[in-house]
This record gives C-alpha cells, structure tokens and sequence, in this order.
C-alpha cells in the first residue's frame, strides 16, 4: 500500500541529486516530452486566454466601436484614457483599501482557523467527533440566501450592521469548505508522525504549529488564496452589510457603471481588468512557496 | 523540545482572535443605526438610488443640494447603491428594523410592498398638504401606488415602448421617412422591403418583434390594452386577441428562420453590439430610453425616427407597455413627514424638468414632460422624443405584479417559448399558461 | 487501513482517551462557537419557517406542511427545476473533476515558465462578477462568438447555446469547466506533496507513464477527488447566478431550461416574497444533498486512499 514506506529520517532521500541523475539518463525522451507538453500548454493556455483577450480589448474601445455589429476582436482605436474614466468615476483607491483591509483580515482568519478546527477531526479522538463533522458537512448544505435574511437580522440586533465585522469575524470561526479541505489534507499525513513526537512529550498544539503547518503549507496556501479570491471578489457580503459609500468595496464600485438600461462596458471591463490585477501578482508570487512545499515534504512522507 | 519562538507565535495568533472578537462585541452600541439628527438639531433623511454614474447621479444630487439649501431643518443624503440589487439590501434592511428613509422602488411592486407592509402609507401626508398631489402624474402611473385607497409612494420617472427606425434605410428602400408604420400591416410591408437577403443568409432584417420587446407588449397592443391580467386581477392570457398576437409573432420567425433568428439574437440579448446602430436592423420596438443609448453610441449623422407602436388594426389603438420608478418610504423608516417634504420637493414640475432635461428621462410628472417638449435646452432629436412620450402616455399600460401571482412570469414564458419553439401552437401554449397561471392564483389565495 | 493500536494497559488507555478528548475540543472549538452563534440561529429560524406561510415583514403563521404539500403535488415549476437542476449536477460534476485533474497533471512539472502557465490556467478561476457572464454571452454568441467560431475551423457549425434549451444547461457547464482553476488548484497543491521516489521506482520497475498516472497519481489524490466531488455536488446543486445574470432579468432562459432549484427558490422567495415556501424548498434540497453526500461519504472507503493509515 502506497504511503507506508520510507518514513524515518535515516531514509530520506536528497531529491536534488536524484533528479538531476534522472533527467541525465532519460535526457532525449525528456526533452521530446518537454516539447510536447509545451505544446499542449501553449495551446490550452490560448483557449484560456482567449476571453482575457477580449475583456482588455473591450476595455480600450470607445463605446461606438463596441455598439458595433459585427465585434472586432481588437480595438481599432486604443483610448486609454479609459482607465483613468474608470479610476474617476468613483473612488477606486478608497475602496482598494477598503477591499484590501477586509481581504487580509479574511484570509488571516481563514488560514488560521480552518487549519486549527481541521487538525482536531482528522488527528484526534474525541467523542461526538462523527456528530460534529456531519454539522461541517450540513453548514454547506443551506442555500445561502435562505439563511441569508435571518443572519441579516442577527448582526443587526448585535449592531454590526454598517462595519466589516459581519464580514470578517466569522471567517476566523472555520468555513465548511475548507474544514473539510484541511482534513482531506491532515488524513494523508501519516499518523505515525505524530505518535512519534507525542512519545517524544510534544502535545497537540505543538504538534499542529511545528509540524504541521509546515507539512501541509501547499494547502494552507491554497485556502490563502481562494480565500482572498473569494473575499476580494465578494459582492453580496459588502453590499448588504456597508451602508456608507465611503465603506464601499470595489466589486460595488464597479456596479456604477451599470444602471437599468445601458451599460459602459469599457468601463466595466476596465475596472474588471485592474481588479484581477492584484489576484494575479498574488498568485504569481504564491507560486514560489508551492514548489519550496513539494521539496519540504517530498522527503518527509510517502 | 517546547521551543519557545513557537510559543510565542501561536500565543500571538490567539491573542489576534481574541482582539478582533473583542473589537467586533466592544463595538455593538451604535454603528448599525443611523444617525438621525446632525449636531445643529437637523434631521439627517438617507436617500437610496441606484443611480451611479453619470448625468442622474449629478442631477439627482444637485436637486439634493438645492433641497437641503432651500430650508433649516432637514439634510437629504443620497447612497448610491447597485441596481438591481438595492432592493434586496432594502428588504433586508426592512426586515431587521433600520431601512433607510427614502428608496427608490420598481414601480409594478409598490401595491405588493403595501401589502405586505414593506413601504409606509403616505396618505396622511398627502392629505395634510395644500396641493392635490395626485394631479402631478399621469393617472396610469398614480394608479400603481395606490394600495386599498391610500397612496404608498410618489412616481417619479417612467418610460413607454415606441418603434425606433432607420431613415436612411427608408429612403434606400424607396419608402417615406417621414411615414412610419402606423399598423401591424404596415409594418409588415415596411419590413419586406427593407429586407435584405443573400442566399440564405440575410444582411439586413427589416423588423423583427421581439427584437427588443417582449411577447406581452405585442399582446397589451393587440388585447386592446389588457395585459395578461386585467384589472380585477382575472387571468386573461388566452384570449383570441392574444392567441392572435402570437401567431403573428410566429410568422415572423417562420419569415425569417428560427435558426437565422437564433444566431442574432445573442446581439440584441446582450446589449453589448448594436444592431441597429451597424445597420443590421431597419426597425426596432424598443424602450424610448434607447435614445440616450443613440446619442451616445451612434455615430454623429446617424438619422432615425421614432413612432408609436404600430396598432393592431386601424383603429384599435397604439397600445404600448410602460414601467417606472417610484419614490417610497420603507416601512419603519424614521421621520417620514421630512422624508415626505422631500419626496414632494422631488417630483414638483421644476424638478421634475430638470432631471430630465439632464438625464433624458420621462418624467411621472406630466406637466414637466410637456414643458420639455419645447424647452429652448433640447434640441430637436430631444424635444421629438419628449413630444412621442407625451403622446404615447395616452395609449401605455402599466402593468403592477398582480397581487395574486407574483412570480406568474416563468409560467407564461416556458409556454410561450414552446410556442416558438413549434412544440405548442399558439393557442395551445396559450391555454396552458392560462391553466398554469390560474392555478398559481388558487395556490396563493389559500 | 490497519489498525495501528498496539496493546496497552486499560488504564493507561482511558487517560489518553480523556486527554484526547479534552484536546479534539480545544481545537474545534472555534467551530463549535461559530456554529453557535451565526448559524445555529438562522438555520432553526429557516427549520421552523418552511412550516409557515413566512413572508418576511408582515406574517409568519403555521401551516404544518402545506408548503411541502403545494411543492409536490401543485407547484409544476417545482419538478421542473429539480430535473435542471439535477442534469446540471450530473454533467458537471464529473466533467469539471476530469478536467481539473488533468490540467493539475499537466502543470505539475518542473520546467521553465511553469509558474506563468499556472498563473493562466487558474485565472478564470479569478474573474467573477457580472464581467464573465457577458464576456461569455459574447463567446457563445451563436453568429459572432468565439465559440461558434472555432467550431467553424474544424467543419462543425455550432449550437445556439443560450438561445436553444437543449443547449443552454451545456453552454453553463461549459464556462463552468473553463474556470476549473479552482479545484486544479487543490489537485496541484495535492500533487506536489507526492514523493517523486515513488514515480522513479515505478520507472525502474518498468511502469510506462498511464500506469504510473493510474496506479500512484490516481490513488494518492483520491482524498482530494472526494473532497472535490462532495464538495462540487453541494456547489452545483446551488447554481443560481449565472442563469440569473445570463439570462436578462431573471427570465430562466427559453422555454424555463435554465430554472434551476436555487432560481425557483429566489423567485418565490424575492419576487412573491413567500420565504415560508422558499425555506420549505431549502429544506428539500438540503435532504437532497444530505442523502448524496451520505452515499459518497459510505462509498468512500472502497476507493479513497489515506496515505496517513487513519481510522476514517
């Protein structure tokens, strides 16, 4: 069985060397499926591409050329002059900050707890564990907008209504989704591990921070950015809960450029297209720690 | 082996948890309910609109300024607030006890929010004042705020369906731009010869009906202004003027081709292209707000006309479809006699003339839309679609969501596209929206 | 899994077993209290309310079951946004879990500007809002689209999509699958924690590329697959905004073939402000979903594999 073996530390392998003698020996076929999958990812890559294409290029058209019939793929005249329109039209930097002060908060608490709540049901035994995770699982089960009106009334009765804390607080007390996630993550960390340290007098909280977190940091990186997508991109939560426009959040500035009959679509996308920026670079950057977990674990476990 | 960095790191970690649940409880005395009053005992009144961007927000929020310097004791604050989607933040809002002193509201739901005592009757206010304020609007629009008797909202702006049409593509195809379809055969004429077809391929459709209006437009014009439900809330789908309509919307899609019409309709679905504009499209029944979508999207020597509705016979009437916004005390909202103040403030003739001027609106009040037809401000384009609204007001319906079955709209449109689809004949698809409405209706009244 | 529980003296055992206990309760603490204090409340409030005629501001009698009853037996709109409902869950689930693993397969490889292909393969996943709804009302435009287009190239004249009802649920699958960055994401992280020893000793053995994705790829993300698959059914039988948004102001698409459940339920719940009714919807779909993951979580241990050798 896959996952039992090569464990102790007097077995650890150097994955360096190991790879560099690997790729030596396999050099031509390695190099032939090289291009090949550069092939397959340059094409995939343009299909995926394809719709950013147009969104930027729809951002740059002046709205005559997009009332067009048939669309042209780029634009014939560039006005970049629309990108400063959209900054203009409401106040892009105060709601950037207001997002970003939200967004941090939510994947601090987001990284922090679902990691911790995690920890308990794959690693320890405690009675009611079965009971408690069915109510994990069931939290993602209600339809959010049923919920929605009632949990509206609870943060208006403990007068949290026009402040971020209906946004921020509960994501420091664990969300279904990503409870479930860690614990899919911890269950594939071999038990054995922990029983070690526990002989050597570590208890669970030592075990989780020092062992733990480090182990599992490709998926703690994973909760960090899904969690700050989600919270970035977030439209209902600020909408409801915000009352005073200088609070508002840019997915709610963007909202200005659509009214009930006409819409400014290169402003829309505009706007669309420097509020993705920030997810990209962060992503971009996240990409470093992914592979530095691969090397971390990659001698550890298996 | 208990390091102490360690330690101190997850110390912290609650320590941040702890703090931000601390913050969040120390600071449940205030911020949720709105501050009424400013420091010089004047009554703060938050106004909600969905108007973002642009010459609304800017007139809207000039007029506030002006409201707020015309007296003492009251300061109006406009939220901008998305549209669409300032009606669910209001229901919540109303839900919980804190909603905002003024919305503004869709005009076809006012009698349901009455009813179900989401918006403040104003009817005592409007009694304590001077002026009839009913004789304001036009009475189609008035009607729709009145809920047992007593008015639960002022009108504000509104709209009416009209036939756009392209003058240059008259004159190409022989016909006079200065006489537009007056009837459904007309326009049928019109539109064959503004046809245009290369092979199976056509390069330009002179007119096609629900290129941008809905079936039930077309039914309130043949119907002879009856929309699917008439005014004692009976359910008056299948009547053979309605049965009609629909098959006359089929022969034009028959004319046409499904498919062909299937492949274009992406262009007018969207918004985004404008077939119209490219020449595509000779005619188009469309919302009068188009106009502003024209002078901004068009080119400068694009020359088009506007018409009424054509009439379903002579002599049947130009019967068209209007919506509309509305003015609207939320229910529990705080000082509603200033908030009133204001509501009246806001639909007087000279507001009203001014926010449309700006916006190109048609405006509830029916006298600032006569004014605007001549207004030395517009130009000529402008003062013909004031004039067109005036006149088609005459002939527009609008259509509140019946208290009985509000969410009908689903069960008339799945038959009605199995009509197009050629899986029902007209009638049949007719007959069973009928059966299906009706038995929403006896589901609701239990 | 074998058991790994080595004989001990009984005493011994219990004071772990309490000790244990103390420490499962420490860390889901914050759980428990969440659940506490912003869930529990809405979700009994929403319980009661689906046997009441509920509509917000004005009455909440009870009606014992009469909204369950009308869903049954009177509401036709009700059947037909369960079967949209569950033939969207039904394609899209298991499209959209291939279609992650093999772009996560794809990308998990140590070779120059991987970082920046990554970065592309899961940037749809970061668009969201009204933006993508129209850009993709665009791509599937059946005269102009990009779509259609490209089908064109090679000899196939494509669907109307939006505008067919037989091609409208596919067209929303397919935008799904084209933002499946998402779980390709958790499948990356997944695929990264596999000791690469374990593909270099298949190697010698002889093992070709399918049988190593097949017999160590495979099993050492089936934790993963589970999550993804109970997870994803849960997400999918909640579509709403895209139907929503995509079909102009909340008309369900031609002939209603894009009513889904979740459309229905913001219909009666919004629009006939009958939230009693809504609430009794939720209830149902909650039953639903509840039953689904029952199955798959009883299913699980044919074929998921822990590497951890825990008890579950």
């Amino acid at each position: 069985m896959i996952g039992t073996t090569e464990k102790t530390g007097a077995e650890k392998l150097n994955p360096p060397a190991i790879k560099t003698s690997f790729f030596k020996s396999q050099k031509n076929t390695k190099k032939m499926g090289n291009f090949f999958t550069y092939i397959i990812l340059i094409l995939v890559s343009i299909i995926l591409m394809l719709p950013l294409v147009w969104m930027v290029s729809t951002s740059l058209k002046p709205m005559t050329e997009i009332a067009q019939f048939p669309p042209t793929l780029l634009p014939e005249e560039v006005q970049w002059e629309n990108y400063l329109e959209t900054i203009n039209s409401f106040p892009f930097f105060q709601y950037a900050k207001n997002t970003l002060f939200i967004t941090f908060f939510v994947v601090l608490g987001n990284v922090l707890s679902n990691s911790f709540i995690a920890y308990g049901f794959a690693k320890i035994d405690f009675p009611g564990k079965g009971l408690l995770f069915s109510l994990v699982l069931a939290t993602m089960m209600i339809p959010s907008f049923v919920v929605m009106i009632p949990q509206y009334v609870l943060f208006s009765k403990i007068g949290w209504v026009g402040t971020y804390l209906p946004l921020i607080v509960p994501s420091f007390f664990g969300s279904g989704f990503n409870i479930f996630l860690m614990r899919q993550f911890y269950l594939s960390i071999d038990d054995e591990l922990i029983e070690a340290a526990q002989i050597d007098g570590a208890n669970h909280l030592y075990i989780w921070s020092r062992l733990m977190l480090p182990l599992t940091k490709p998926a703690l990186i994973t909760i960090g950015i899904q969690s700050f997508n989600g919270a970035w991109n977030d439209f209902l939560g600020p909408l409801l809960y915000i009352h005073e426009e200088s609070k508002y959040t840019l997915q709610i500035g963007l909202q200005v450029f659509q009214s009930q009959s006409t819409t400014q679509w290169n402003y829309l996308m505009a706007g669309a297209t420097l509020v993705l920026l920030p997810t990209v670079l962060l992503f971009l950057f996240a990409q470093k720690y992914f592979i530095e977990g691969m090397d971390l674990s990659a001698g550890t476990k298996g | 082996m208990q390091n102490k960095k360690w330690r101190k790191i997850y110390l912290s970690l609650f320590a941040i948890m702890a703090a931000v649940v601390l913050v969040a409880c120390g600071n449940d005395s205030s911020e949720g309910e709105t501050a009424s009053e400013t420091e010089d005992g004047k009554v703060e009144l938050e106004f909600w609109s969905f108007w973002g961007s642009g010459p609304r927000r800017e007139t809207i929020e000039a007029i506030i300024d002006d409201f707020n310097e015309s007296q003492d004791d009251i300061v109006v604050e406009h939220v901008y607030q998305p549209w669409g989607d300032i009606w669910t933040k209001s229901l919540a809002a109303v839900t919980a006890g804190n909603p905002p002193n003024m919305v503004v509201q869709d005009i076809n739901t006012v009698r349901q929010r009455a009813d179900a005592q989401q918006a403040t009757n104003l009817q005592e206010y409007i009694d304590a004042g001077d002026e009839n304020i009913e004789d304001r609007f036009y009475p189609q629009l008035w009607d729709t705020v009145v809920y047992e008797d007593e008015a639960y909202g002022l009108p504000f702006n509104t709209d009416t369906h009209v036939l756009f049409y392209n003058k240059d593509l008259f004159e190409e195809a022989g016909l006079d731009p200065n006489s537009p379809p007056e009837t459904w055969e007309e326009l049928e004429e019109y539109a064959r010869a503004l046809d245009v077809q290369d092979g199976d391929n056509w390069e330009r459709f002179g007119f096609y009906p629900l290129w941008n209006l809905g079936t039930d437009v077309w039914a309130i014009n043949a119907d002879n202004g009856r929309s699917w439900f008439d005014e004692e809330e009976n359910v008056t789908i299948n009547t053979p003027e309605k049965v009609a309509a629909l098959e006359w919307i089929t022969d034009w899609q028959e004319h046409y081709g499904e498919s062909n019409i299937n492949a274009y309709e992406a262009e007018f679905g969207s918004g985004v292209t404008d077939p119209f504009i490219s020449g595509l499209l000779a005619m188009r029944g469309q919302n009068i707000n188009y106009y502003t979508d024209l002078r901004e999207n068009a080119p400068d020597d694009f020359n088009f006309g506007v018409a009424p509705l054509p009439e379903y016979e002579e002599g049947s009437g130009n019967w068209s479809w209007g919506g509309g916004f509305v003015l609207e005390i939320p229910y529990g909202a705080e000082h509603p006699e200033e908030s009133y103040e204001f509501m009246e403030y806001a639909t007087s003739t000279e507001v009203q003339e001014r926010f449309g001027l700006n916006s190109f609106d048609i405006m509830a009040n029916q006298e600032a839309n006569e004014n605007l037809v001549e207004h030395p401000e517009l130009d000529e384009e402008g003062q013909m679609i004031y004039e067109l609204a005036d006149t088609n007001f005459e002939n527009t319906v609008i259509t509140p969501v019946p208290l009985t079955a509000p969410d009908y709209l689903s069960l008339v449109n799945g038959p009605l596209d199995e009509a197009l689809l050629g899986n029902l004949t007209p009638q049949e698809a007719l007959d069973q929206a009928q059966e299906s409405v009706e038995n929403l209706v006896v589901q609701n009244k239990e | 899994m074998a058991s790994k529980v080595k004989p001990r003296k009984k005493k011994e055992w219990s004071k772990k077993r309490k000790k244990d206990a103390m420490w499962g309760l420490f860390f889901v603490s914050p759980f428990i209290i969440g659940f506490l204090v912003f869930m529990l409340g809405p979700m009994l409030f929403s319980f009661y309310g689906s046997f009441t005629n509920y509509n917000l501001t004005s009455h909440m009698e009870f009606i014992g079951f009469g909204n369950f009853i009308r869903m049954f037996t009177r509401d036709e709109l009700f059947w037909t946004s369960l079967y949209n409902t569950a033939y969207y869950v039904l394609f899209n689930v298991p499209l959209t879990a291939v279609g992650s693993v093999l772009l996560a397969v794809l990308l998990n490889r140590r070779i120059r500007g991987i970082s920046i292909f990554r970065t592309i393969f899961y940037f749809p996943a970061i668009l969201s809002g009204v933006a993508v709804y129209v850009l993709w009302m665009q791509l599937l435009s059946p005269s102009s689209g990009l779509v259609n287009s490209l089908l064109a190239l090679i000899g196939i004249d494509g669907p109307a999509w939006l505008f067919d009802p037989n091609w409208t649920k596919p067209a929303l699958i397919l935008m799904r699958l084209w933002s499946v960055g998402g779980s390709m994401l958790l499948y990356l992280a997944t695929l990264q924690n596999i000791p690469t020893q374990l593909y270099e000793s298949a190697e010698i053995d002889g093992a070709n590329a399918f049988q190593r994705f097949r017999n160590i790829t495979i099993p050492m993300i089936t934790p993963i697959i589970f999550y993804d698959i109970v997870t994803s059914t849960i997400g999918a039988f909640q579509i709403f905004q895209e139907a929503y948004v995509m079909t102009e102001s909340g008309t369900a698409g031609p002939a209603n073939s894009l009513l889904f459940y979740n459309f229905h339920m913001w219909n009666k719940a919004f629009v006939a402000f009958d939230m009693g009714y809504a609430m009794a919807m939720s209830m149902v779909l909650f039953v639903i979903v509840l039953v689904l993951t029952f199955i798959n979580l009883k299913l699980a241990p044919r074929w998921v594999h822990y590497g951890g050798g825990s008890n579950e």
